[in-house]
């Protein structure tokens, strides 16, 4: 192909068709080469697979090659072939007038042949703002001001237009010389200016229909703005240092603040269970009576309800649903929920009360065997509220004291709870009725109220 | 439109770049100027043989332009220049510039290219306007246009704002430029610049008891160890030179040894804790060699503390990274965040060993906290060198650029006030 054409070159023998290369020729070419795909005489049955179905019939009805060739169709990426059968398309250097040129000046630049005469591509970039204009009699009826005399509206006008807007080169170009004044106009000044100008020119020029869009523009707020705007990069570093300390301070004090809080709740969580046990596990056992029939009525019915009530504190027992034959020393395992540090402590409290770690599992000794341990963790909980709440009150009293030294309040209140929880162990040993643990607690829980947090509102179920 | 380069279109327009150091010349669209030679122009006064006509025998000026002839010692060639403080003084030196451009370099007739020129931010109406009627009526070009160079400089960065630092020959400046125009009242000169550092390298050399010969006087030397008196023989029957030309060579020696020694230190200059930078070697032209450890950053030091520099008055000079955040701070302050993320490093001198990364590290103290600075200086030395001309090269082969030129019929039907008018 190539070398008839080149001959066909040499000897000046081309088709008129030929002249240019054009994209569409080109597209043309690549398509012209595509063999047609031949009519298949059998088509697929429907069902069978398309990949048995390409064993059977392909393009190629032909044998197979014995012999490897290479002339074949092989995968390979399909040149563009450019240029070849044809000579390229002529540059000329021409003349040409841009029509975004008022004087029609001619230059001379490089163009295609072909688009010779045709308008200058670049002429449509050439956009302009649209600045109102006035005429002399228009100023004196809407536009005459106190403050600008038309000469300076004029000139403000022409800066306007020479620099399409443009208000900081604008505000550097105006001759502040030529109009003096006793204070120089600002940015915020030309701009009021401009945009009251057109404004009124544009109330005034419009028909009695058309509504005129008001440009909006407040001085004085833009003028507030950049006093702001000033000040903001007037900053020193170190006040900026020490804007971002503050802001990371009262981070911190969010923190803290969100953290008591879930504390307090957790305190009220523990208090609220205590106080009203006895109203809970009544709404309980209504409860669970309603829920499960059945199942309330079949075992013994106090014992459930313990075991519900402890849910919220304490140890949550297992309560040995499992199908099958069981040990009843099951019923008093330690779930895994409970901490090592609170099996440990548990532990300890039950070898100074002189309880046997494992005592006898009948039915009795070990519901009330899981209620005491229960009970254990709940006061093991409520006393480490109360260490925690401490240990804070000392170190704000620390704290005042540094602070402020000589004006901190007397201590009240805070030594007797010691005794207090010291003899909660003692009274679990020696009595266990509920009612007067319960208060015991609960007096404790108060004392820590005071003490610390801000008092809860009760929860009630 | 022609193909290559997007939204580009040739007129063949020719850029001129006068400088006050060196002067640049070449085609639009180029990507680095056809003729860069010095501004400074030898002239000779030469007896005009006796004619005929009497009115021609006042004496001839033969001017040697260029480099190889500029160095070539001649009997009373005394050194001019025809730019002083960046604007064109001496119109017909200019014109000689100019006439050895076309001649020597562009080779073409001035009547078929448009020409762009640039020109220093604070030109004065009258050069503006003399320029192109030096352009028009003597070269007799079809169109001109007149553009500030830190326009160019930023064009050539690829930014329409910014705030240029240009440290020049004679000069350092800033100049804010915003969309495209230079803000006026934001300019900021300061006379430390390469002929300044130059000096100081003198003064330094001097304090070192170091002779600077210029090569033209050297007619052999032999290698002698490091700080050794040199030993070199001086070329006979040299002609008789002036004091400006031996001025201009000794300055030619010690540009070469400013580009190799100097280099400014990283942070503020102290000399006890530079006594362990390397050591830089030197071979002057008559052989004498020896190592510059810290004198080579007290020199430059004070470009950026010019309240060491003796025998000034510290309130009349600025040093550089005073001069960028000065000259911002006059803008105003809506555009002062864009101006700060792009600051512009061109010129000669700042290509200087660690001038951008001192600057960098200097500004950044003088920078409001909440502010983004971004110095961009071009990495190759031909782009820092030629940064105006770049940008006008790429200005004036800009298609949507042809409808700025003056033509020659705007000029002839305006006068010459279209200038101003028309080149903002």
């Amino acid at each position: 192909m190539a070398a008839t054409s080149d001959v066909c070159d040499i000897l000046e023998l081309r088709g008129e068709e030929s002249k240019t290369i054009t994209k569409a020729r080109i597209i043309s070419e690549g398509q012209k080469k595509k063999p047609k795909a031949k009519q298949n005489a059998f088509k697929r049955p429907e069902g069978m697979h398309r990949e048995l179905y390409a064993l059977l019939y392909h393009d190629n009805m032909d044998k197979p090659p014995l012999l490897p060739t290479d002339t074949s169709l092989t995968y390979q990426t399909a040149k563009a072939k450019l240029g070849g059968c044809t000579v390229v398309r002529p540059w000329k250097w021409m003349p040409f007038t841009n029509p975004a040129r008022t004087d029609g000046a001619i230059f001379y630049h490089w163009r295609r042949e072909e688009d010779e005469g045709k308008d200058y591509t670049f002429a449509k970039f050439d956009k302009k703002v649209k600045i109102p204009v006035y005429s002399e009699q228009e100023y004196h009826q809407y536009l005459s001001s106190d403050d600008w005399n038309q000469d300076e509206t004029d000139h403000l006008f022409d800066l306007c237009r020479r620099f399409d807007l443009r208000w900081h080169v604008i505000f550097d170009r105006y001759d502040h010389a030529r109009f003096p004044r006793d204070k120089k106009r600002m940015l915020e000044d030309l701009k009021e200016r401009y945009y009251g100008t057109c404004n009124s020119l544009g109330k005034a020029h419009k028909q009695l229909s058309e509504k005129y869009d008001e440009i909006v523009y407040d001085a004085d707020h833009e003028r507030r703005r950049r006093q702001q705007l000033v000040r903001l990069f007037a900053r020193t570093e170190e006040q900026v240092e020490e804007e971002a300390m503050l802001i990371q301070e009262l981070k911190r004090i969010e923190a803290r603040k969100r953290e008591r809080e879930r504390k307090s709740q957790d305190l009220q969580k523990l208090i609220a269970l205590d106080t009203g046990k006895d109203g809970l596990r009544r709404a309980e056992r209504k409860s669970n009576k309603k829920k499960f029939p059945g199942s309330g009525s079949k075992k013994d019915g106090h014992g459930v309800d313990e075991k519900v009530s402890e849910t919220t504190y304490g140890i949550k027992f297992s309560d040995c649903k499992s199908a099958g034959v069981m040990l009843r020393s099951q019923m008093m395992k330690l779930p895994t929920s409970v901490g090592q540090k609170k099996a440990k402590s548990l532990e300890l409290l039950l070898n100074e009360l002189k309880i046997d770690q494992h005592p006898m599992p009948t039915e009795e000794v070990a519901q009330l065997f899981n209620r005491l341990r229960s009970d254990m963790v709940y006061l093991y909980d409520l006393k480490m509220a109360y260490a925690n709440y401490e240990m804070e009150l000392q170190t704000l009293r620390y704290k005042w004291d540094a602070l402020a030294p000589g004006h901190l309040p007397p201590v009240k209140d805070a030594i007797p709870l010691r005794g207090l929880s010291d003899s909660l162990n003692i009274n679990k040993h020696t009595s266990k009725t509920d009612g007067e643990n319960t208060s015991k607690v609960d007096s404790a829980a108060d004392q820590v109220i005071d003490v610390g947090c801000p008092s809860p509102p009760a929860v009630k179920s | 439109m022609s193909g290559g380069v997007y939204g580009g279109d040739e007129v063949g327009a020719l850029v001129f770049d006068a400088g006050s150091h060196s002067f640049r010349a070449g085609y639009a669209g180029e990507d680095c100027p056809k003729a860069d030679f010095p501004s400074r122009i030898g002239v000779e006064m030469v007896e005009v043989m006796e004619t005929d006509n009497a009115e021609e025998s006042k004496p001839d000026k033969k001017l040697s332009i260029d480099t190889s002839q500029l160095l070539f010692p001649k009997k009373g060639m005394e050194v001019v220049t025809p730019i002083k403080d960046c604007m064109i003084e001496d119109w017909d030196t200019f014109e000689a510039l100019l006439n050895h451009a076309y001649k020597r370099y562009i080779r073409s007739s001035p009547e078929q290219h448009p020409v762009l020129m640039s020109e220093p931010a604070w030109n004065e109406r009258n050069r503006r306007e003399k320029i192109a009627e030096l352009m028009f009526e003597k070269y007799n070009v079809p169109a001109f246009f007149l553009c500030k160079s830190p326009v160019l400089s930023a064009f050539a960065n690829g930014r329409s704002t910014g705030v240029v630092l240009d440290s020049g020959a004679t000069h350092t400046t800033a100049v804010p430029v915003h969309d495209g125009y230079v803000l006026q009242q934001g300019i900021v000169k300061s006379p430390l610049g390469g002929d300044f550092v130059l000096m100081q390298c003198k003064e330094m050399l001097q304090s070192l008891n170091i002779d600077v010969i210029p090569h033209y006087l050297v007619a052999s030397k032999e290698e002698v160890k490091p700080e050794a008196s040199a030993k070199w023989t001086q070329k006979k029957n040299l002609p008789d030179v002036t004091d400006s030309w031996k001025k201009f060579m000794i300055n030619h020696t010690l540009e070469d040894f400013a580009a190799s020694v100097l280099q400014v230190s990283d942070t503020e200059y102290n000399e006890h804790e530079c006594v362990n930078l390397p050591k830089v070697p030197y071979y002057f032209p008559n052989g004498y060699n020896r190592e510059f450890g810290h004198e080579r950053l007290a020199v430059v030091e004070n470009l950026f503390n010019p309240s060491k520099v003796r025998g000034a008055a510290p309130s009349s000079m600025l040093g550089v990274p005073s001069v960028v955040s000065s000259s911002i701070n006059m803008c105003d302050v809506d555009i002062r965040p864009g101006l700060y993320s792009s600051i512009i490093v061109t010129g000669g001198n700042t290509l200087l060993q660690g001038f951008t990364d001192r600057l960098n590290s200097e500004l950044a103290s003088k920078t409001p906290p909440s502010m983004r600075l971004k110095i961009n200086a071009s990495s190759s030395s031909v782009e820092r060198k030629y940064s105006p001309w770049v940008g006008g090269s790429i200005l004036a082969s800009l298609g949507t650029f042809q409808q700025m030129w003056i033509s020659k019929m705007e000029y002839e039907d305006g006068g010459k006030s279209c200038v101003e008018r028309k080149c903002p």
